[in-house]
């Protein structure tokens, strides 16, 4: 189980959406992070084989934890959340 | 970041210096150029500088002591405050956040921030981007939750995230022991910590960590948080694969001979919803190939890392590069590195001396580094656990057999192989499975691989970028 370690201090929450499920996160967390502590560690289908695929380096370089925000493919992990925002799963669906 | 930065943000930065990471090497260059005066422009990929060795939490969180930290981290939070003591409003070091560098030329650094495309004008070039984890593929190895080492660290240390109810870390090298600690430190059972060395090629690395006050004590440290813990290293053990429906659920571990090839007959399976995997690291070159620097492979250090001279600089005059990049040495190495390039800039900027002080001391932490290291050179055998139905480029679910008979067909060289199978073609431009394609596709030993081949976009960035990119 995942969720967040206590006592480091709480932040604003942020509430968007993951495949239309609702997810609180804290103001200053990348949307992988959001997502890892919410407890979805599965963010893309591979491109060719369509298989689950989540967060592998956290630090921008895979490339393997890309989401869908408006529309235009990001890294999960180096893509800060913002209230209200729509996120869908990376790759072929 | 603000929404208020984002629009105060020039589309054309200038600055005397441009710094490429806000990581130690990056953040003791910068500050030693700022308490002289000189203007600083630090382009960095986080959000908050410490680069991530020394990862600060987002804005409004504190650690207190929740998460122990090692000795070092007092160096690396004097290192930060300095930092952000001049970069705040009105200092000489900006820096900016979120900033992925996608081209560069001498005097010129491109970058993509907040979907806009924009371009850094400088004198001289200070690269200190660091390094990424060295992932070796094994079966299993794509499902989510087996993620790097520095994966890790990042969602404990850098955004205070639980990373799972049972973790399993494997790999070699001495970033095991922060692992460990962190996610001991985030309350996580630690079920196994793997380290492929054997006992005896780890003992290399004492007396380099035993003449050496600040690794000794780093050392003592860790040894005492696993104690404390009850948690053993297991030398000469790895992981042979990964299991799980849609997620890791539990791992198949066992031994390795000396030059880290399975032993069948060892495998036990051990039970658990995340696992870190750190093989060491491998120097980002990517900006200094780009550049026009010099590469030199030494196994060492990780692999191709740019070649300096006795100052820091590279073949081109006005670029400078410190630490990781120029081989895998740690945040000692990297800020007296930093210290180093920031004083031979000076001295042109300045006309001051290079004193001789500073110089030694970047000598003496890479010689000692350099020394430690060699006891985890990467371990040949270990390209034996990727099975040929393994995948081993993810971006492009290329399997071990598709880059074996790609090879056959078209040629041992790394370029053959990518055309051949589109294996590192993706997104992340072979920087996951790059520094172990080669030698998994063709056997050729790791040490003889080929030069990364550098291709523009740095990193994956959109056309409009690329289309309305200053000049």
């Amino acid at each position: 189980m995942s969720g967040r370690i206590a006592g480091l201090g709480d932040r604003e929450l942020v509430v968007f959406t993951f495949d239309d499920q609702e997810v609180n996160a804290r103001q200053g967390d990348t949307i992988a992070m959001a997502l890892w502590a919410h407890g979805q560690v599965t963010v893309r289908n591979s491109s060719s084989e369509g298989q689950p695929r989540g967060v592998l380096c956290n630090m921008g370089i895979c490339y393997d934890c890309l989401v869908v925000v408006d529309g235009v493919t990001v890294r999960s992990c180096t893509t800060l959340v913002k209230p209200g925002m729509t996120v869908g799963r990376g790759g072929k669906s | 970041m603000s929404g208020a930065d984002l629009t105060q943000l020039d589309t054309v930065l200038e600055a005397d210096v441009g710094i490429v990471g806000a990581g130690p090497g990056g953040m003791a260059a910068a500050a030693r150029l700022a308490a002289a005066g000189v203007r600083v422009v630090v382009l960095d990929e986080g959000q908050r500088a410490g680069g991530q060795i020394y990862r600060q939490l987002p804005v409004g969180m504190h650690n207190h002591g929740v998460v122990q930290e090692p000795p070092s981290h007092d160096d690396g939070h004097n290192l930060i405050q300095s930092f952000e003591g001049h970069a705040k409003d009105g200092g000489e070091i900006e820096l900016v956040r979120g900033a992925t560098v996608w081209d560069a030329q001498p005097g010129r650094l491109w970058f993509e921030h907040d979907g806009v495309s924009r371009l850094l004008r400088c004198g001289h070039i200070v690269l200190a981007p660091g390094a990424y984890d060295r992932c070796i593929p094994f079966p299993g190895w794509t499902l989510p939750g087996v993620v790097t080492a520095g994966a890790l660290q990042v969602m404990v240390r850098g955004f205070g995230v639980v990373p799972g109810k049972r973790a399993l870390v494997v790999g070699s090298g001495p970033l095991l022991l922060p692992t460990v600690t962190s996610l001991l430190g985030a309350g996580v059972e630690v079920v196994a910590a793997l380290e492929a060395s054997s006992r005896m090629r780890a003992l290399r690395a004492v007396p380099a960590v035993a003449f050496h006050a600040a690794r000794r004590r780093e050392a003592m440290w860790y040894m005492k948080q696993l104690w404390r813990n009850s948690v053993k290293l297991q030398w000469g053990w790895t992981v042979f694969a990964c299991e799980g429906d849609g997620r890791v659920e539990r791992a198949i571990i066992g031994k390795v001979d000396a030059h880290g090839r399975p032993r069948k007959g060892t495998e036990r399976t051990i039970e658990c919803d995340v696992v870190g995997a750190g093989f060491g690291l491998v120097p980002s070159i990517e900006v200094g190939m780009r550049l026009g620097a010099d590469t030199h492979m030494l196994p060492v250090r990780g692999g191709h890392c740019l070649v300096v001279d006795g100052e820091q600089r590279t073949a081109v005059a006005t670029v400078f590069a410190v630490g990781e990049t120029c081989g895998i040495g740690g945040a000692e190495v990297a800020s007296a590195e930093g210290e180093l390039a920031a004083a031979a800039i000076l001295r042109e900027l300045r006309g001051t001396t290079v004193a001789s002080a500073v110089v030694s001391r970047a000598r003496a932490e890479r010689r000692a580094a350099d020394s430690m290291l060699g006891a985890f050179a990467p371990l040949p055998g270990l390209h034996d656990l990727a099975r040929p139905d393994t995948i081993v480029c993810r971006c492009e679910d290329i399997t071990r057999l598709r880059a074996q008979e790609a090879a056959a067909m078209h040629g041992d060289s790394m370029r053959a192989i990518k055309i051949g199978c589109r294996a590192g073609m993706g997104p992340c431009q072979a920087r996951i499975c790059g520094p172990s394609l080669q030698a998994m596709a063709t056997g050729v030993n790791a040490c003889a691989m080929d030069v990364p081949v550098v291709q523009v976009p740095l990193k994956p960035v959109s056309s409009e970028t690329i289309l309305t990119a200053p000049q």
